[in-house]
């Protein structure tokens, strides 16, 4: 167990960088905790989806991975996934909401969120989750 | 307020905590109350806003608010500053958010708005004139009593 390589590794010597949006510093620092134990990169976080979005261009193309969350102040994170997918339709993003509404779930995934983890989070919910979205889109 | 939207809150709440803080927690008595309850020392507020509207208050003392931000983030906290702010915030965000998914299951259509929380004594939370449904909750780590006020727009 011990010896498998770390899921932020991508293989190449380097690691994959992440964005965190989230309103809430405790997920922010949760979700930061989670993907640094697997050598995941956090470089930069956001509050709202405002920020969100000018974070994501400010950094464009060193981000490798979103996490986004949707109830949020100023802009929400369905408008920020939107801003972004046009910005850059190739983002991978992963919603991670305390809503797991069927409508809501089923517009971020058509809008191009590549998952959707509903809140409350854990460690093996949120790696899981990655690992499939980095197999499938690498 | 009508009996479909009480169910999922009790449950969330009731879920939600054992989930987050892998203990368990029991559900006391729930009870309907004309007027909003005088409040405890920490209260979070989410909003809900479509179909129905109205608010949903957690409401909890300094202590057990502390305690519950400890277990949360896996550290010992000894002051309720931000981190543990931030924490007791998304708790009711948490169990707010998995109340309206299953609501939105059942056919009420309605969102929250982001949770906002409200501390010290002179608190004055200004609240919709509706009948408010408590839900108290014992946890090892203290009583959150969970307030929903609901009502379909007119
Ligand atoms: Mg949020």
């Amino acid at each position: 167990m011990g010896d498998e390589i770390p899921l932020g590794d991508k293989g190449d010597g380097t690691f994959y960088k992440v964005l965190i949006i989230d309103d809430s510093v405790f997920m922010i620092k949760q979700i930061s905790q989670i993907l640094q134990s697997q050598k995941f990169e956090v470089i930069g976080t956001a509050a709202d989806g405002q920020e969100g979005i000018d974070k994501y261009k400010e950094l464009h193309p060193k981000v490798d991975l979103v996490t986004l969350d949707i109830t949020m102040p100023n802009v929400d994170g369905i408008t920020c996934l939107e801003k972004i997918i046009e910005f850059d339709k190739n983002a991978k993003i992963v919603m991670m909401s305390a809503l797991g509404k069927e409508d809501l779930v089923k517009k971020a995934l058509l809008t191009g969120a590549k998952s959707y983890i509903v809140k409350p989070l854990d460690r093996d919910k949120i790696l899981s989750r990655l690992k499939s979205v980095l197999s499938n889109t690498n | 307020m009508r009996v479909e939207y009480i169910n999922p809150f009790v449950e969330s709440s009731v879920n939600v905590l054992k989930e987050v803080l892998g203990l368990q927690v029991r559900r006391e008595n729930v009870s309907l109350k004309s007027k909003a309850l005088p409040v405890l020392d920490i209260a979070v507020i989410v909003g809900l806003v479509g179909q129905v509207e109205g608010r949903v208050i957690f409401d909890l003392d300094r202590k057990t608010a502390l305690n519950i931000a400890s277990k949360m983030n896996d550290e010992t906290l000894t002051e309720f500053d931000d981190l543990a702010k931030a924490t007791i915030t998304e708790l009711g965000n948490m169990i707010t958010g998995r109340a309206v998914t299953k609501l939105s299951e059942l056919g009420y259509k309605f969102d929250v708005t982001p949770p906002a929380i409200f501390t010290g004594n002179n608190m004055e939370i200004s609240d919709v004139n509706i009948e408010a449904l408590i839900v108290p909750i014992e946890t090892e780590l203290g009583r959150v009593e969970v307030n929903v006020a609901l009502r379909e727009k007119a």
